[in-house]
């Protein structure tokens, strides 16, 4: 398979993976959200070390080079996972964000996406390459990156840091799923992460809220 | 699913090291942003006991006991991890992943951090938190809920007078204090706290009110007698903002409404709470405007005889809710179908004095433990102190077993959680 026929076959697998999740709206009758810059995000922990790979790329990386400069919305997926509130979330939230911010052009520029997989076994440079491809063809105004972790050791700390868990199932003779429990997390351009959302509490308008947040703080250098 | 195979192996065997218990069976109370609810059989019950002085080690301690009915262990006492001192244990929380359990002392202040995921039969303190009254002046750390990657503390009152006045306290799940939020003193607010409720897809934060050390430290029988003090208790409800964590709403609910459960039915928005000095069930939820109100919807046996209604526990699918009363000892079943009109349909006396109630998610097994507060608990014959275990076949609950909490040298038994089988177990 040739990059050019995977990156369309990524980009229907995705699809069809976005497909199939819940949408991710706002509740009605929930009580509003509160406008952006009126209200406080913690800094809750920050960015572990790591070191990871990109997707094509030749040289492992720092995974703060992925984290600072600009906010960041960071979660970790596996290409084949299929649980509507898992990964297939994650895509619908992250692209509906980033559909939301091509209407914003203050936030050109300021805000980039990362996939983290934590099954490089399957999800290699390569493959992950192809998802790069196919989710940045052109000038983007939010680049999304596809990494996984260096090594397996680096991958256990990883996750352990951020508080990510995992937990294989193993559902049959020969299945296998790899249930985790889907958390994103909205990190500063100093590194620091800033909210952790759920499934329970996954929407783009709260995101976008907390995003428009911390470029006021940003810009009022409260903070600093 | 299949092609992965081999990869799912590799992955499983490179990842093992950090994977949780992910069984499954549960309690219908906890954080809805929790993981791994367990919707099985429970396999160990942790219970957060008082110490009392001259009675074994005398230490505050959480008691494991194996509650499988398939282990030859089962209704035994499997393990016990003092931490030393008595504070006043009373309430816990799991972490969002369910590794790990906070446990809080009333008096002291002190919060323990118990690793639960790692070996659930044998629990390991791995942090103590002692300086929340340095750090936010607040006292009393009494409900422990879950957000991803933090736990939201309710405090139950201030080091300054140690009044009423009180709020809630964020932390990172590694024990780093983040922001501290006041329950309002305004526009119709007292100031008290108790409880945690969160509906994450209303964006609605619900707490309830109680009252300050001064009063949950003095003798019950001194309290009641004391017109002054009984005046400072908690008459209201607060619906919060979740993203804002500012008030939003403030309920008038006479009496120190305590517990709070929200029904757990996808897309549902109402919650129920007992208020202990009135004896009164209250239904929070939406009137036909769309506006949150919070209503009287029963009573819990007879008002008169203050029977103290205490901690509450929701089914599953929001159809019935156990109401335990402190006074009479009883525990009471409430049907909730129609959550305007409840309607008590059962009650059975579990003992001269009963506090907690933990139902498993099926609700087929109900627990109840006895200890309310140290100095408010019953004296002599009357200060029985256990678990009891029944089975709930939809007519009556079956006693299964009983832990006899001061035969067995433990302490005052109070809060209880459900944990799973150890990962390396599964």
């Amino acid at each position: 398979m040739n990059a050019k026929i995977f990156s369309i076959a990524a980009s229907g697998l995705v699809a069809a993976l976005a497909a199939g999740a819940p949408k991710v709206v706002a509740n009605p009758g929930a009580l509003p959200l509160p406008a952006p810059g009126t209200y406080r995000l913690d800094r809750i922990q920050a960015v572990p070390f790591s070191v990871v790979k990109e997707g094509g790329g030749a040289f492992p990386h720092l995974l703060s080079r992925y984290t600072t400069g600009k906010i960041t919305l960071l979660t970790f997926f596996y290409s084949y996972c299929r649980d509507p509130n898992g990964c297939p979330l994650a895509w619908t939230a992250f692209e509906e964000v980033r559909r939301q911010i091509k209407d914003d052009p203050a936030l050109h520029g300021k805000v980039r996406l990362v996939f983290f997989s934590f099954d490089p076994a399957h999800d290699t440079p390569a493959s992950l390459r192809l998802f790069t491809e196919a989710y940045n063809n052109g000038r983007v105004a939010t680049p999304w990156f596809f990494l996984t972790a260096w090594n397996g050791w680096m991958m256990r700390r990883t996750l352990a840091r951020f508080g990510q868990d995992i937990a294989v199932e193993r559902s049959g003779a020969d299945d296998i799923v790899i249930n985790h429990m889907l958390k994103v997390f909205l990190i500063d351009g100093d590194g620091w992460v800033r909210e952790i959302y759920s499934s329970g509490f996954l929407n783009a308008e709260a995101i976008l809220g907390d995003i428009r947040t911390l470029r006021i703080e940003q810009a009022d250098g409260r903070e600093k | 699913m299949k092609r992965h195979h081999l990869r799912a192996l590799l992955l499983a065997a490179s990842l093992s090291a950090i994977a949780p218990n992910f069984s499954f069976a549960d309690e219908t109370c906890n954080s809805p942003f929790m993981a791994s609810l367990i919707k099985g059989q429970e396999k160990y019950l942790q219970v957060w006991t008082l110490g009392v002085k001259g009675m074994g080690d005398e230490s505050d301690k959480l008691v494991t006991i194996d509650v499988d009915p398939a282990s030859p262990h089962y209704g035994k006492v499997i393990n016990s991890l003092s931490v030393g001192g008595r504070g006043e244990a009373h309430h816990m929380g799991f972490t969002d992943d369910r590794k790990y359990l906070w446990a809080g002392r009333l008096d002291d202040g002190k919060i323990f951090v118990f690793d639960v995921g790692t070996d659930p039969a044998k629990p390991k303190l791995v942090r103590t938190i002692s300086n929340i009254s340095e750090e936010t002046g607040l006292v009393g750390p009494h409900t422990f809920y879950a957000l991803p990657g933090r736990m939201l503390v309710q405090a139950l009152s201030n080091s300054k007078d140690h009044g009423g006045e009180t709020g809630l306290v964020l932390y990172s799940n590694d024990g780093k204090m983040l922001s501290v939020h006041m329950m309002p003193t305004d526009k119709g607010g007292d100031g008290y706290g108790y409880d945690i409720g969160i509906n994450p897809n209303k964006n609605a934060l619900l707490t309830s009110s109680f009252t300050g050390w001064n009063n949950y430290m003095m003798d019950l029988g001194k309290l009641v007698k004391d017109p002054e003090a009984m005046k400072h208790f908690g008459a209201t409800m607060v619906m919060w903002n979740l993203k804002s964590m500012e008030p939003a709403q403030i309920f008038k609910v006479p009496g120190a409404p305590l517990e709070i459960r929200w029904s757990l039915n996808p897309g549902a928005d109402y919650a129920f709470t007992a208020t202990a000095l009135t004896s009164k069930i209250w239904l929070i939820s939406k009137d036909d405007q769309g506006n949150w109100v919070a209503k009287d919807v029963a009573t819990v046996g007879d008002p008169d005889k203050i029977p103290l209604p205490v901690d509450i526990s929701i089914s599953a699918d929001a159809k019935h809710l156990w109401v335990d009363t402190f006074m009479d000892g009883k525990a009471r079943l409430f049907d909730i179908s129609d959550p305007e009109h409840p309607q008590q349909v059962y009650e059975k006396v579990i003992g001269s004095q009963v506090n907690m109630v933990s139902e498993s998610w099926d609700g087929k097994r109900v627990y109840f433990t006895t200890s309310l507060l140290s100095r408010w608990d019953k004296t002599g014959a009357d200060d029985e102190q256990f678990l009891k275990a029944y089975d709930w076949d939809g007519k009556q609950l079956v006693e299964k077993f009983e832990v006899d909490f001061y035969k067995e040298k433990l302490g005052r038994a109070h809060h209880m959680k459900f944990t799973g089988e150890a990962p390396n177990k599964t």
